[in-house]
């Protein structure tokens, strides 16, 4: 690679976009992509994880680096583990719907490592967005989910602390997707707004003003690349998202329906572990923590991290307990 | 990878300190375009910082105190064009009247047309009005992250002057900016705001595309109406394949499971 200017440091970590550990190809589907990662310990666990990570961002955030990758730990506690990459979506996605993520993209996963392994149902690990859609998943399927992890997911969208929320309240969504996808760039402007002096001013200061250190810099890079790889979303599923999840909280109200099919979460009765960022400025911790009252299960458990959204997946503290957290709840299981 | 990364780091370092050494590592000052706002916003900060300590330090109480002020009133200024990312700057509006503003009534053949351009001027004007409002708001949020940053403000020992108090005060504007500019994004005032912003945004942007189509037929060009239309045929096939697929699913079962079963009685049969 050959990066000539610092104006292009940004791009410095992008042979780091597929990620640091090794995996291999095993379905795909359209831009849909399910990858299974090679063992890196013995193998303890006879049921696969599939993560599911959201469709906002790309998923290499899971695998940044060696010493940043709760795959990594995931594999090294002896996990079985998948991963969904969902893609870049085009204007020929634009009229992909939730109900085509949901029922056709996430479901053929499920049923490749079903088929694939023998057996009759996997482990889901639900990331940010993506647990919304394995929590949707796992009420139109319950069948197929043996234990379902959710992390910094958002289930209560209408929380005082959610400020997404409340400015897209009064946003007509269905004229700004207008039948197009949103533009990656556009959600990033958003994302960035919520804390516009930290996240366009300070956090580069601090990059200037710490010490030359090279790791430094290069995990530095690294997040700042995939803070901006952000793929365009469909529109339709976006619509959807927006209008059914953050405007009418219907899976917190339960009166959610896929594809008209009811989402219920009082019926879900699997084993749940949600992980929490307390410090999260994106899913605040409410919005997660509603959903111990809203499900059925009498096997649900909730672990607290003093850790924001991007730390819960590459501060080292997560490192050393999100991993070891899933592989000691679903041993029990 | 890592050298190259070393290189910017090395790079970025002598543009940040000019007088080291590294400044000479083959990279112009172009070379930081993309930091070039960030260090000059950190820069101008700095600059009036050690103004204030160097002037309060030596001061006697009511001279400390206007120090502080003229600080604050820096802060205001500085950060006053510093645009919520998303908002202004969109370019749509920009806040000039279009020549399509007028009222009169749209007559003749062309009457669509004026229409639509009067609905883009509507929306341009909102756009512009919006805009305003969240500026408004946004210099509101500055006085009171400057006023809330002056009165944490201690004039330091003549000692204490150093990088580390310029870079404390400078954590504490960004806290001081934070919570104000969260209190005023939390509130209706701004939400309704943005949500104009967005909503006279999108229409703006559906009467140019209607428009754009317009001139597209003219022309005998594709359209993103006609891409749509067999966008979402094409998704009617797919749709009604893989309903064909799912219905056959069960008969190739049982064509799998009959030659066994076959088997299993003839082999019963067989026996004595």
């Amino acid at each position: 690679m050959t990066v000539a200017s610092v104006d292009q440091a940004p791009a410095a970590g992008s042979d780091r976009a597929a990620g640091c550990s090794q995996k291999e190809l095993v379905w795909q589907s359209g831009k849909l992509r399910l990858y299974r990662y090679r063992p890196i310990a013995r193998p303890t666990r006879g049921v696969p994880l599939l993560v599911v990570y959201a469709l906002v961002n790309r998923p290499y955030m899971m695998d940044l680096q060696e010493d940043r990758s709760l795959i990594r730990g995931l594999l090294a506690e002896g996990l079985d583990v998948y991963l969904i990459d969902w893609g870049y979506p085009d204007g020929a996605d634009r009229f992909t719907t939730l109900a085509d993520y949901i029922d056709q993209h996430l479901a053929g996963c499920v049923q490749q490592v079903l088929k694939t392994r023998r057996l009759r149902a996997v482990n889901l690990l639900g990331v940010c967005q993506g647990g919304v859609l394995s929590l949707c998943f796992s009420a139109l399927h319950p069948q197929l989910v043996r234990n379902l992890i959710t992390m910094v997911t958002p289930v209560d969208f209408h929380t005082p602390a959610d400020l997404l929320s409340k400015w897209v309240s009064k946003i007509d969504v269905a004229a700004w997707v207008n039948d197009g996808n949103v533009s990656g760039d556009a959600l990033n402007q958003l994302f960035l707004s919520l804390m516009p002096f930290r996240l366009t001013q300070q956090k580069y200061v601090d990059l200037l003003a710490g010490s030359p250190d090279r790791a430094r810099i290069e995990n530095f890079m690294r997040v700042e690349q995939w803070i901006f790889d952000s793929p365009d979303q469909a529109g339709a599923a976006f619509l959807e998202f927006v209008t059914w999840f953050y405007q009418e909280n219907r899976l917190a109200q339960n009166r959610l329906e896929i594809a008209g099919r009811k989402v219920d979460l009082r019926a879900l009765r699997l084993p749940m572990l949600n992980l929490i960022g307390k410090r999260d400025h994106l899913v605040p911790p409410a919005a997660s923590a509603a959903l111990q009252r809203l499900v059925g299960s009498s096997d649900y458990t909730m672990l607290e991290f003093d850790l924001g959204h991007i730390g819960m997946y590459i501060s080292a503290r997560a490192q050393r307990e999100v991993p070891a957290a899933i592989a000691n709840w679903l041993a029990a299981r | 990878m890592d050298h190259d990364l070393w290189r910017q780091w090395q790079a970025l370092l002598a543009l940040w300190v000019p007088g080291r050494p590294d400044s000479q590592a083959g990279f112009g000052r172009d070379a930081a375009f993309g930091f070039t706002p960030i260090r000059d916003v950190a820069e101008r900060f700095t600059a009036a910082a050690r103004s204030f300590l160097d002037g309060a330090a030596n001061a006697s109480a009511p001279a400390a105190g206007e120090a502080a002020l003229a600080f604050s009133d820096f802060l205001r200024e500085q950060f006053a064009d510093f645009h919520l990312p998303g908002s202004p700057g969109f370019g749509a509006g920009n806040g000039s009247r279009s020549a399509f503003t007028g009222d009169s009534p749209a007559l003749g053949p062309t009457r669509e047309h004026q229409q639509r351009w009067q609905r883009m001027a509507d929306a341009s004007r909102r756009i512009a009005d919006a805009q305003h409002r969240l500026q408004r708001l946004w210099s509101d949020a500055l006085r009171e992250a400057a006023a809330a940053f002056t009165a944490r403000l201690v004039p330091p020992q003549p000692t204490a002057v150093s990088a580390q108090a310029l870079r404390q005060l400078y954590d504490s504007w960004i806290d001081c900016a934070e919570d104000a500019y969260a209190r005023m994004a939390h509130g209706d005032a701004f939400c309704n705001s943005l949500a104009d912003y967005v909503n006279a945004s999108s229409q703006w942007r559906q009467e140019l595309q209607a428009s754009i189509e317009h001139w597209a037929k003219l022309l005998d060009l594709p359209t993103r109406s006609e891409i749509n239309t067999l966008t979402q045929r094409l998704r009617g096939v797919e749709e009604l394949l893989r309903s064909a697929r799912e219905q056959r699913k069960p008969r190739v079962k049982a064509s799998r499971v009959r030659p066994a079963r076959r088997k299993l009685r003839s082999r019963r049969k067989a026996r004595p």
